[in-house]
């Protein structure tokens, strides 16, 4: 929304933010800089930070003002150059071409019965590992690999290496202090994602299943652009469904009274959607202005690279009363953690099928006592991407 | 121009009048129509553009797509066997130029 030029402010610096600062807890320094504006100059990463829900929805809105094709990506160096850093219509032509593969028809067809079996096997896993184990290393994690390596059809792959290529590349895209053995890795991890690429696309044009890279194998899509893709998707695939289980254990197991109503309901969409509104998984992305533009007030330069902050903007109390607690018995406001516009997450009914309708029932159903381990405190960090990455916990 | 209604809850309405080609979605969440979210651009991949379209207009309207179909079946407030389509796959234009629907309860 534009506001008249005589409303118009100069966007301010915030030079007291620091990277280490954000990677522990960003929550307090958005409510800081959200007090005084939706929108501020960072340094320390070199964007325009945007913290309010209002600014952050105009920016995913409007394509036109607000590229996604930015100069300079991390992302676009890490994992090649994917329809995310791309604006309709060549966005558009290459999100067609996933076709249904992440649709409800085909995961009730084909995926549920795959989660379903996959949370078995890893729940089994969890109990052989005993009370006190981490439920991220081995349930959350392992599980979401390897549902992903199914869906996309790397049957080439282990869920290991999955794992390996997921958090290296979005190590890459997330490398905003430019460390050159985390450019290494992901570089590594890009090699071998390319060789296993090829392999199962010459396999799928014989012998065609349900899978993602299936459906691609005769798509019009240039290698470049599969490939770079392939690598978003293992990225957005993987770690975001782990730490949307994680942090909505977490939630769940630190407020029992919220636990006892969701268990009596079965409310597992309202503790997955409350969760990701909290501590969005995919906290930050970027987009680039193509023009001098005003949002929300704020007077914004032609070229500005800004990070949507979703992670803040749905903790923005303009929107969300007492946005800085866990509440499933919030009013419903839709929150921004899928992203919005047309790069709204294509993944997002996979997720909830693997996660609400499979991993959070099933695992209190298995571990009815399922609880925290007071002597090992869980670990929770990140801020371009942020989730509880050690989750220690006890059952009787 | 073609005219749109929204139907809200409790008999208030908003009446736009919608340049040919656009989307009832598209044209809510432009205007500022409360209860259309549209969280996915028009994609028919969210379901948050629920609306019921009002009998004298259904005939007018086009097929239900696949994708529009399973979508349909993921709205949060209960679908309408006869009334219920996504927002962001109806168009205004020559063959429609007015309509009216009621907007869900609830679209998350
Ligand atoms: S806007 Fe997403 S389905 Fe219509």
């Amino acid at each position: 929304m534009t506001t008249q030029a005589n409303d118009v402010r100069p966007v301010p610096t915030a030079e007291w933010v620091t990277i280490p600062d954000l990677f522990d807890d960003p929550y307090p320094i958005f409510q800081r800089l959200r007090a005084e504006a939706p929108v501020h100059w960072v340094p320390a990463v070199d964007r325009y930070l945007i913290v309010g829900y209002e600014a952050a929805h105009d920016v995913e809105q409007d394509a036109e003002r607000f590229t996604a094709d930015e100069a300079g990506s991390l992302m676009k160096r890490s994992m090649g150059h994917s329809m995310l850093r791309k604006d309709d219509p060549e966005h558009a032509a290459e999100r067609q071409a996933y076709g249904g593969v992440l649709r409800p028809r085909a995961i009730k067809a084909h995926w549920n019965a795959v989660f379903e079996a996959n949370a078995r096997v890893h729940l089994d896993q969890l109990k052989a590992a005993g009370p006190g184990a981490d439920v991220v290393s081995h349930f959350a994690a392992p599980y979401a690999a390897e549902n992903l390596r199914l869906v996309l059809g790397f049957h080439n792959a282990t869920a290991d290496d999955l794992q390996r290529w997921s958090q290296t590349l979005i190590d890459g895209t997330g490398n905003y202090a430019d460390d050159p053995d985390v450019w290494a890795a992901a570089e590594r991890s890009s090699a071998e994602v390319d060789t296993a690429i090829d392999e199962m696309l010459a396999h799928f044009r014989d012998e065609p299943d349900h899978t993602l890279l299936s459906g691609l194998a005769d798509m019009p899509m240039s290698l470049e652009a599969l490939r770079a893709n392939l690598k978003m998707t293992i990225g957005g695939g993987l770690n975001e469904p782990r730490d949307a289980i994680a942090t909505t254990l977490w939630a769940l197991l630190s407020h029992p009274g919220q636990r006892e109503r969701v268990l009596a309901g079965s409310r597992w969409a309202d503790a997955f959607e409350e969760s990701i509104r909290w501590v969005a998984p995919i906290g930050m992305y970027p987009r680039q202005a193509t023009r001098d533009t005003v949002l929300d007030g704020l007077q914004i330069p032609a070229g500005a690279r800004l990070g949507v902050h979703v992670g803040a903007a749905n903790r923005d109390p303009a929107v969300f009363a007492d946005p800085e607690s866990y509440d499933v018995d919030r009013p419903k406001v839709p929150h921004l953690a899928f992203g919005g516009g047309s790069h709204f997450c294509a993944g997002a009914w996979v997720a909830r099928a693997s996660v609400v309708g499979v991993a959070l029932p099933q695992l209190f159903a298995e571990l009815p006592e399922l609880r925290l381990d007071p002597a090992a405190p869980a670990t929770i960090q990140g801020w371009v991407f942020r989730g509880v990455t050690h989750l220690p916990v006890l059952w009787s | 121009m073609p005219t749109v209604t929204y139907h809200h809850d409790g008999g208030t309405a908003d009446v736009l009048d919608v340049e040919p080609g656009t989307s009832l979605m598209r044209a809510a969440v432009r205007n500022g129509v409360r209860g259309i979210v549209g969280e996915c651009g028009g994609q028919a991949m969210c379901a948050t553009c629920h609306v019921y379209v009002r009998d004298p207009y259904l005939g007018a309207l086009p097929d239900i797509s696949e994708d529009e179909e399973e979508m349909l079946d993921c709205t949060t407030a209960p679908r309408d066997a006869d009334r219920s389509r996504l927002g962001c796959q109806v168009v205004v234009g020559p063959d429609l130029d007015e309509i009216e629907v009621d907007v869900p309860a609830s679209q998350v």
